[in-house]
């Protein structure tokens, strides 16, 4: 019975080497005459980007190892509970490719604690998800408001810094920035409707659900502050 | 570990060069190849450099061959701290512009920013041959250059080791070698800067015939390289296997009695 838990992750390659590389073709901005390219970038503006992408990334692999861990534990014994989790796994995993493939595109370097996070955040879903399913909702709850809020905070950043200026005088965003800002605009929206999913089912019936869920809130902030930085 | 960072998180985010300009097209050099300042290390690099050395010998040279005046030497090294031992700020700078230059000269087709039709990605091990070959104009002289690159001080901290990492960085980028998202990222490029260093080393000492032994040693060094990203993978995939597997033992274990 929990043989077939463990064949779930372990099938999906806890690392694994990219072996697609995502260099730029110039045609995929053809459009970008010298004229229309846009003036460079700040300084400041470049490392908020990559602290954007460092963090994101962080960010979704543990939600990625989270679910990993809450599944491992849930899944054989609630079958109900198994394609809810595995819908939120799932989204999380395209979640985390995405700016896996965009931290090696703009060659943004990773956290250097990645094995940390990977098993923190493990432990974070399979801890709860053994205290009860409610508790791992609970978990999701939190975590997803912390996240949810985050990402909020980068698009307000996003959308108000980076009017960039063309050579020919006009302004508006990059394609790049454009894009950027879609791809977190949709991962919050996701995001937020896990939030409802973990409410859904019985977050707030969690004993102890206010320790639980300011603990883990507490946690993931001061994550999202090491993954800017280390 | 904070330094480690430090160090690495100069290279910082790549905006697109298609629809941004770069602030400065051979940073992190703060002049372009229109400048005094860049014609004269040029020239001082390819013409004097090879029988001189790095030092104000090859820049007074460079400075007479252009007609320009002797007071320019201390304009060129204005960016670097004149504490350094011995070598003058202008002679750091030609060091720096040796690094940067020929790093960028090694990826001059393949990146799309700076060629119309760039070239398809190499191997990992021709970049990095290429870029030894590079080192063959002033090979009598890198033993001189490699000490004067790992004094340490400000110059190692601020310009020799961030510039070894890019140099890392871009052949992984511009070959074909596949990347990594995890710790894997670090451990290739640390292994990476490694084996060319010891092969500047090798070279730096060689008396083949064409530096031979310098290339055999460093596709030797670099297979290494290639191995090591794959045992890190390797390593952590075994850990969780076993981190799963006892978790399920430990689990019948309580469910059975
Ligand atoms: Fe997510
Ligand atoms: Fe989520």
């Amino acid at each position: 019975m929990l043989r077939k838990s463990v064949s779930r992750p372990a099938s999906r390659g806890f690392s694994v080497l990219k072996s697609l590389k995502t260099t730029e073709s110039p045609k995929s901005t053809q459009n970008a005459k010298p004229n229309d390219r846009f003036k460079p970038l700040s300084d400041a503006q470049v490392a908020y980007l990559d602290r954007v992408v460092r963090v994101d990334q962080a960010g979704e692999l543990g939600a990625n190892y989270i679910y990993a861990g809450q599944y491992f534990v849930l899944a054989s014994k609630y079958p109900h509970l198994k394609p809810v989790l595995h819908h939120m796994w799932e989204q999380e995993i395209h979640h985390h490719n995405t700016f896996n493939e965009m931290q090696l595109k703009r060659r943004v370097r990773p956290s250097l604690i990645t094995p940390l996070w990977k098993l923190g955040a493990f432990i974070m879903g399979s801890g709860t998800a053994l205290i009860s399913p409610e508790a791992a909702m609970a978990c999701t709850e939190a975590v997803e408001t912390v996240i949810g809020g985050h990402y909020n905070d980068q698009l307000r950043c996003l959308n108000n810094q980076y009017e960039l200026e063309r050579n020919d005088g006009t302004k508006g965003h990059s394609q790049e920035l454009s894009s950027l800002i879609a791809t977190i605009k949709q991962f919050r929206d996701d995001e937020l409707e896990h939030l409802d999913t973990a409410i859904e089912y019985d977050s707030h019936k969690a004993v102890p659900y206010i320790l639980l869920t300011e603990g883990i809130k507490n946690v993931c902030r001061v994550a999202i502050w090491t993954a800017e930085r280390v | 570990m904070l330094a480690l960072s430090r160090i690495l998180a100069r290279r910082l985010y790549h905006p697109s060069a298609l629809e941004h300009q770069l602030a400065h097209s051979f940073a992190p050099l703060t002049y372009g190849p229109g400048s005094t300042q860049f014609k004269v290390l040029e020239h001082a690099l390819n013409k004097h450099v090879p029988s001189y050395g790095f030092n104000e010998r090859a820049l007074v040279a460079s400075l007479n061959d252009l007609d320009l005046g002797p007071s320019l030497l201390s304009v060129i090294g204005a960016s670097n701290s004149p504490s350094f031992l011995n070598a003058s700020p202008a002679v750091l700078e030609l060091i720096k512009f040796h690094l940067v230059t020929k790093r960028y000269a090694l990826t001059k087709e393949l990146d799309p920013a700076r060629t119309s039709s760039p070239a398809e990605p190499p191997a990992l091990e021709t970049l990095f041959h290429r870029r030894l070959e590079l080192n063959k104009p002033i090979a009598p002289h890198l033993t001189q250059l490699l000490s004067s690159l790992s004094i340490p001080g400000e110059f190692l901290v601020q310009t020799a080791l961030p510039e070894l990492h890019r140099l890392s960085d871009d052949m992984v980028y511009f070959s074909k070698e596949p990347d990594a998202n995890d710790f894997a990222w670090y451990s290739k490029r640390i292994a990476l800067s490694c084996a060319f260093v010891s092969s500047e080393l090798f070279m730096a000492q060689d008396r083949s015939a064409n530096y031979a032994d310098t290339f055999e040693f460093a596709a030797e060094k670099l297979h290494n390289v290639s191995k090591l990203g794959q045992y890190y993978n390797n390593t952590e995939e075994y850990m969780w296997y076993t981190l799963l597997m006892s978790v399920n033992l430990a689990k019948s274990q309580l469910t059975r009695s």
